[in-house]
Formats: structure tokens, C-alpha cells, sequence
């Protein structure tokens, strides 16, 4: 691991909270905006070795502390849902059968869409209506996640260069 | 074997141990970050108030150019300007009706509770989440406390403060699901103030005098109350208006004298669509805000609105 690796993550976590909360407001679709820090949080698991469990912890506590400084409710309950999902992933990630490209897209959709659904369940306080809005948020944050991971896999899934093209 | 054993019983005890000690040191965390909350919370703010406030600038300007890109050059700017007139004019007709209602000493007291007595702050927007929630530049410090009334210059109600910081404050929107507030629906002036024969003038628009002149058909009390319930993604509707009351589209609400946390004759919204059930005490609508993120700089902090005992 590089050592100024977790800098680098708690900068990007920064500037994708102020990013979410300020600029993105403005580009709302039915009053929603993609939830960047979740979409960081679960890019940075799923590229992430089957057994860094300290990186997932790391990138937990900070997703955590960013989304619940910028919610209402106490601190805390996103860094253990954060927690749990991502020990899920990796869990997940592990049963599934072993291909040449170890991160193909049809394991990140899905396993995106599961999270993001657990997560906003989850994390609201009042029950949940399943309306446009919700819909909206889900589909607003999954353009973006596929956008992120497309980039990721680019620009940073070195190891897995030359495999890129086969996506399912 | 034996010593297979021992090891392998070792070294599960390890794992407990490094689960125990992860946990341990993850509720300390969490225990720690809770105890500090506002101090965390406002450090942050301060720290990020300017990279906040050129990323919301950023945004304002780039949802602009995309919109005016997407649609017409000047087409946003104008009805951006329209919707400020359009506004300025509803308050106007909100305060005229009143008058015209009977209602003269009343409301003679509330206009002057509004254009005068009210003292406000003038707070600046931050942020926006997911549930309906503001962040305004202004906090403790500048005088602020819990349950404020939020508006905008146009008197547009946004909402009230919920939570303060020392620089900071959060304010809940209409809009979030937990609120609640009270409203009186005032008619559409093409069918109450101008339903007799207004006179045309040759230009086709209205003749004001004529129209002034003509007495309004309902003279009765006409107040309509209902309650505005949030939605959730800056969307609010009308809930509890008994079957019999008569709601129409286009007809606009304005915060009643029943609810004691607003002042009276703020304005909240259009009905956009009624949905009438005879099998239902009451029927509900849909409504259009007055409010909107788009077109907003700055909100006023109520300051020295009492309730009502």
C-alpha cells in the first residue's frame, strides 16, 4: 500500500461531500442528488484485495463520518452500515467463481444496486416510500457509479489492464 | 497434532481478539465523534464554508448556462424574472384580498407585523441533503434558535429552523416528510375578485379601475383550511381539506392563523391538481411550491415571530 494512500482517500471523501452537498444541489432530478460519498465508499471496496480488511474499515469510517456530519442523525450509523455492507461485498465477492477479470461489470451493478438499497433502507429514520423520488436516486446514483467505475478501471485498475473490454 | 492444535486454537483466539479490539476501538470512535458532535460539526463547517460557497457558485452558474444551453439563450433569465414578478404580485393579490375580505383592522395588523415588526436575518444557503434539509450560513452567534420561520424576500415560506450550530444552522424545508404545517387556501381572483364582468380595454387587458369598482360576487367567509404535508424531494401536497370545501386548481395557499409556528398570510403554494374522494372525509391535492433552490441567493431568519398561546 502506498503510504500516503489514506490522504489521498480522506481528500477524495472531502471533496466528494462538499461536491454532493453544494454544487450537485443544483443538478437535482426530483430533489434528488447521487450520493457520491456511498458510490467512492463502494468503488474503493470492490477494487479493493479480498483480504484488506483495514482498507475497508479506513474508507468506512470516513465515508461514515462524512455522510452522518452532513445528516441529521447521530454519528455512528453510517459508519457501521458502511461497515457491514462492505464486509458483505467482500464476502460476496469471494463466493463468486473466479474469472480472468477478477472485477467484471455485472458483479459491480449488481452488487451496487444491492448496497445502495440496503444502505438507503436502512439509514432512514421514517419508513421508506418507494415513489419516483426513490426510484430517481437509485437510478441517479447508479449512472454515476457506472461512470466512476468505468474510470476507476481506467485510470486506476492497473493490474487488470488488457482484460478491460470484457465487461460481463 | 496436540501442537497443530494449540495453534491453530492460538491463533483463533488471535482473530477474536483482533475482532474484539476493532470493535472496541469502533464504538470509542463513534462514543467519541458523538460527544463532540456540534464542535465536529462546526469546525467542519467553518473549515469548508468557502469551498462550499464556490462550489455552490459553480453549480448556480453552470445549472444556469446548461438550462439556458438546454432551452433558449434568454430563456431562463426570463422566467426566472417572471416567476419573482409572479410572485411579488401574488403576495400583493394575498394582502388585496384580505382587504377586500372584511378583514381590514386584521389584516391591516398582520401587513405591518410583516412589513415592519418582523425583524429578520439574512443567512446565505450551503448545502442541501438528501432529506429536505438547508444548511444556512448563520448560527447561534448571529442570534438564531430552533423553530425560526425561514423565508425568502418574496415571502416565500422555505421553512424552520431544526437544528443550531455555533456558525451554522440547519433549517427543515416544507418539503421534508416530518413536516406539517397549516394553510388556508385563498380562491383563484379569476373566479372570486374579478367574477363579475370585468371591463376590457381595447388592448384586450383588463381595465383595474373598472374592475375595482365592481363588488366581488362572494362576500362570504371563504377561507378554506388544510394542512400541507411534505413529500419528500421538495415536494409537498395538501392533505385533510374536508369533501365539502370547494378546492380548484390554481387556487393558492398561504400559512393560516391556526398554525403558531408561522406567521399568517406567507405564502406556500399553487394547487396543481385536486384529488377528490367521496368515499374520503377528506380530500387531498397536489401542489406546486412557491419555493425553489433554483432561484434563491439568501433567506431571512424570522427572529422575533412569537407563537401563540
Amino acid at each position: 500500500m502506498i503510504w500516503f494512500w489514506p490522504i489521498i482517500t480522506i481528500l477524495l471523501f472531502y471533496f466528494f461531500a462538499l461536491l454532493q452537498s453544494s454544487f450537485l444541489i443544483y443538478f437535482n432530478l426530483f430533489g434528488t442528488v447521487p450520493n457520491l460519498i456511498f458510490i467512492l465508499f463502494f468503488i474503493l471496496v470492490f477494487f479493493s484485495e479480498k483480504d484488506s480488511y483495514y482498507r475497508l474499515f479506513f474508507c468506512a469510517i470516513m465515508a461514515g463520518t462524512f455522510l452522518d456530519i452532513f445528516s441529521v442523525s447521530k454519528f455512528g450509523i453510517s459508519i457501521i452500515l458502511l461497515t457491514l455492507i462492505g464486509l458483505a461485498v467482500k464476502k460476496i465477492q469471494t463466493l463468486l467463481k473466479e474469472r480472468d477479470d477478477n472485477y467484471p461489470f455485472a458483479y459491480f451493478f449488481s452488487l451496487f444496486l444491492g448496497s445502495l438499497l440496503a444502505y438507503n433502507l436502512l439509514s432512514q429514520n421514517i419508513s421508506i416510500n418507494f415513489n419516483q423520488r426513490f426510484f430517481t436516486e437509485i437510478v441517479y446514483s447508479s449512472v454515476i457509479a457506472i461512470l466512476g467505475f468505468f474510470i476507476y478501471k481506467k485510470f486506476c485498475g492497473l493490474k487488470n489492464k488488457g482484460k478491460q473490454k470484457r465487461f460481463f | 497434532m496436540n501442537f497443530s492444535g494449540a495453534e491453530f486454537t492460538n491463533k483463533k483466539k488471535k482473530v477474536w481478539l483482533k475482532i474484539l479490539l476493532g470493535l472496541a476501538i469502533l464504538f470509542g470512535l463513534v462514543f467519541a465523534l458523538n460527544v463532540l458532535s456540534s464542535q465536529i460539526k462546526n469546525s467542519f463547517y467553518i473549515f469548508s464554508a468557502p469551498i462550499q460557497n464556490a462550489f455552490s457558485d459553480a453549480g448556480k452558474s453552470s445549472s444556469g448556462w446548461l438550462g439556458s444551453m438546454l432551452n433558449a439563450t434568454n430563456l431562463w433569465e426570463e422566467n426566472n424574472n417572471l416567476k419573482k414578478e409572479n410572485q411579488k404580485l401574488l403576495t400583493a393579490i394575498s394582502t388585496l384580498r384580505s382587504i377586500q375580505e372584511g378583514n381590514q383592522a386584521l389584516s391591516a395588523i398582520s401587513a405591518t407585523c410583516q412589513d415592519k415588526n418582523f425583524a429578520t436575518i439574512m443567512a446565505g444557503i450551503t448545502g442541501l441533503d438528501n432529506q429536505d434539509m438547508l444548511t444556512i450560513n448563520k448560527g447561534s452567534e448571529d442570534g438564531i434558535e430552533e423553530g425560526m420561520p425561514v423565508i425568502d424576500q418574496y415571502n416565500v415560506l422555505y421553512g424552520k429552523i431544526f437544528k443550531v450550530y455555533k456558525n451554522f444552522s440547519q433549517v427543515i424545508l416544507i418539503s421534508n416528510k416530518n413536516s406539517v404545517i397549516n394553510v388556508e387556501a385563498q380562491q383563484n381572483n379569476t373566479e372570486i375578485g374579478l367574477e363579475n364582468e370585468t371591463t376590457e380595454t381595447n388592448s384586450g387587458n383588463i381595465d383595474i379601475e373598472a374592475a375595482e369598482n365592481e363588488t366581488p360576487l362572494k362576500t362570504e367567509d371563504s377561507t378554506i383550511n388544510g394542512v400541507i404535508k411534505g413529500n419528500g424531494g421538495l415536494s409537498v401536497f395538501l392533505d385533510l381539506v374536508p369533501v365539502d370545501d370547494e378546492i380548484n386548481n390554481g387556487d393558492i395557499l398561504i400559512t393560516s392563523a391556526l398554525d403558531q409556528n408561522f406567521p399568517k398570510d406567507i405564502l406556500v403554494g399553487k394547487i396543481t391538481e385536486v384529488q377528490k374522494n367521496d368515499q374520503k372525509p377528506f380530500q387531498q391535492a397536489k401542489i406546486n411550491p412557491f419555493f425553489s433552490l433554483e432561484n434563491v441567493e439568501n433567506l431571512f431568519v424570522i427572529t422575533n415571530y412569537k407563537k401563540e398561546n
